[in-house]
């Protein structure tokens, strides 16, 4: 690790080391859990949920920060690049935004599930699998494989 | 780590193993306010050893035949997949290499169905908390109450199947998705109580609790993001229920009669349906 190391913000929606953002983070970078009791009291969160979600952070043998994720990212990342899952929850969205202002942030996406065209029809799920279907049948690596072939091709 | 952080980690210590008590002592100790009636502990474990072992499990050709039945194949993965311990393509990749594409084909497009609340969550993140569409019960949202009446947070409805469903998502975190829907169509349309409510109790319990797929299926149950509300009767409870779920018609009266008869009940400024 150095200090021109980043760190990895695992969030509650991306709890695992497996998933590309560790990879392209690269092997110095610092993961860190962070545990803000204060959203899951906004959530109603019950017991089991919360230790579900601890057990799970627990699990990856990693540093977990309690506290404001706006905050502690700032202090331990100290300047340096932060890697993360994007999320769609606003919660986890709106940090990342609001640490840009200072940090380099690098979002990183999970594997993908199929090849999904922007403007998919989502008013109704059939319409969305009769296109998802094509690529969410094929193994990931085959859908990386014809991705390439893809980009080739462009 | 920086060293110029002046925080410092609660837990670092690599390889530290806490027993269950232990872990739930330092939730609380870090939950300082966390209801203390809440009590429950889920029996499912986080761990990426615990996905493994239902990835491990799993049978994607059975899951398509009986997945509707209460008593049928569940993957039990959802939680894990909910918090990214284990993604989609994991489990697919899994699927493909168990079964033919076509054996696997519906337990895949189940599992689509959670790269589509997610695409919808991302593209309409206003769709979570607020109705998508008219309510298309014969009822304004107005009409529906704002707030989970407590016999149903507490599992004491005094409809027996109900309760019973509430009471093992209280205990465990994890209800068959089927019940969701029973319990859903009875807080929306028997209780007439808005599917925010019974939404945000949800999240408040389900392992797997998210808000796309969670709050969007609520909204399908409510009318809100489909074209009829979801209802159904005993006799679909009966059938999709295994020996371990009470569907007496002594201790479920409300639910019980013909789809017509309950329509016209719940329903009772829609056109007769027929």
């Amino acid at each position: 690790m150095s200090v021109n190391d980043g760190i990895i913000w695992v969030h509650e929606d991306a709890i695992s080391l497996d998933h590309p953002v560790v990879a392209a983070a690269g092997p110095g970078a610092q993961p860190i859990f962070i545990w803000d009791s204060h959203n899951h009291d906004a959530l109603g969160y019950s017991l089991k949920r919360r230790v579900f979600i601890f057990e799970c952070a627990l699990d990856l043998d990693i540093p977990i920060y309690a506290g404001t994720p706006k905050s502690i990212l700032r202090e331990v990342a100290n300047g340096r690049a932060i890697y993360a899952a994007p999320s769609p929850d606003p919660y986890i969205a709106h940090v990342l935004i609001d640490l840009q202002k200072d940090h380099e942030v690098v979002p990183v996406d999970a594997r993908p599930f199929a090849r999904i065209a922007s403007d998919v029809d989502t008013r109704r799920f059939f319409r969305f699998w009769n296109q998802a279907k094509k690529t969410a049948m094929l193994s990931t690596q085959e859908l990386e494989a014809s991705q390439n072939t893809s980009r080739d091709d462009a | 780590m920086s060293d110029n952080s002046q925080i410092r980690p609660v837990i670092f210590d690599p390889k530290l193993r806490l027993n269950r008590s232990d872990v739930i002592a330092k939730v609380r100790d870090l939950s300082p306010n966390l209801a203390s009636v809440d009590d429950q502990v889920s029996p499912i474990v986080g761990s990426k050893a615990e996905a493994l072992k239902q990835l491990g499990r799993l049978n994607p050709a059975t899951y398509g035949r009986t997945r509707n039945h209460l008593d049928g194949a569940v993957t039990g993965l959802s939680p894990f997949v909910r918090h990214g311990v284990i993604s989609t393509a994991d489990i697919r990749d899994q699927a493909l290499g168990l079964n033919t594409p076509k054996e696997a084909e519906k337990f895949i497009q189940q599992l689509a169905w959670r790269e589509y609340w997610q695409k919808l969550y991302r593209e309409n993140p206003n769709y979570i908390w607020n109705d998508v569409e008219p309510y298309k019960t014969g009822f304004d949202a107005e009409h529906y109450a704002d707030d989970l009446p407590e016999d149903i947070s507490q599992a004491k409805t005094g409809v027996a199947c109900i309760d019973q469903f509430i009471a093992e998502l209280l205990t465990t975190g994890y209800i068959h998705n089927h019940a969701r829907l029973y319990v859903a169509a009875y807080v929306c349309h028997w209780r007439r109580v808005k599917w925010q409510a019974g939404a945000r109790f949800f999240l408040m319990h389900l392992l797997d609790g998210d808000p796309a797929s969670n709050n969007l299926s609520w909204q399908w149950v409510a009318s809100t993001f489909s074209h009829k509300p979801y209802f159904f009767n005993l006799e679909n409870v009966e059938k999709f229920s295994g020996d371990s779920v009470d569907t007496r018609f002594k201790t479920n009266k409300t639910l019980a009669g013909s789809y017509e008869d309950i329509y016209a009940r719940l329903f009772p400024n829609l056109e007769p349906k027929t």
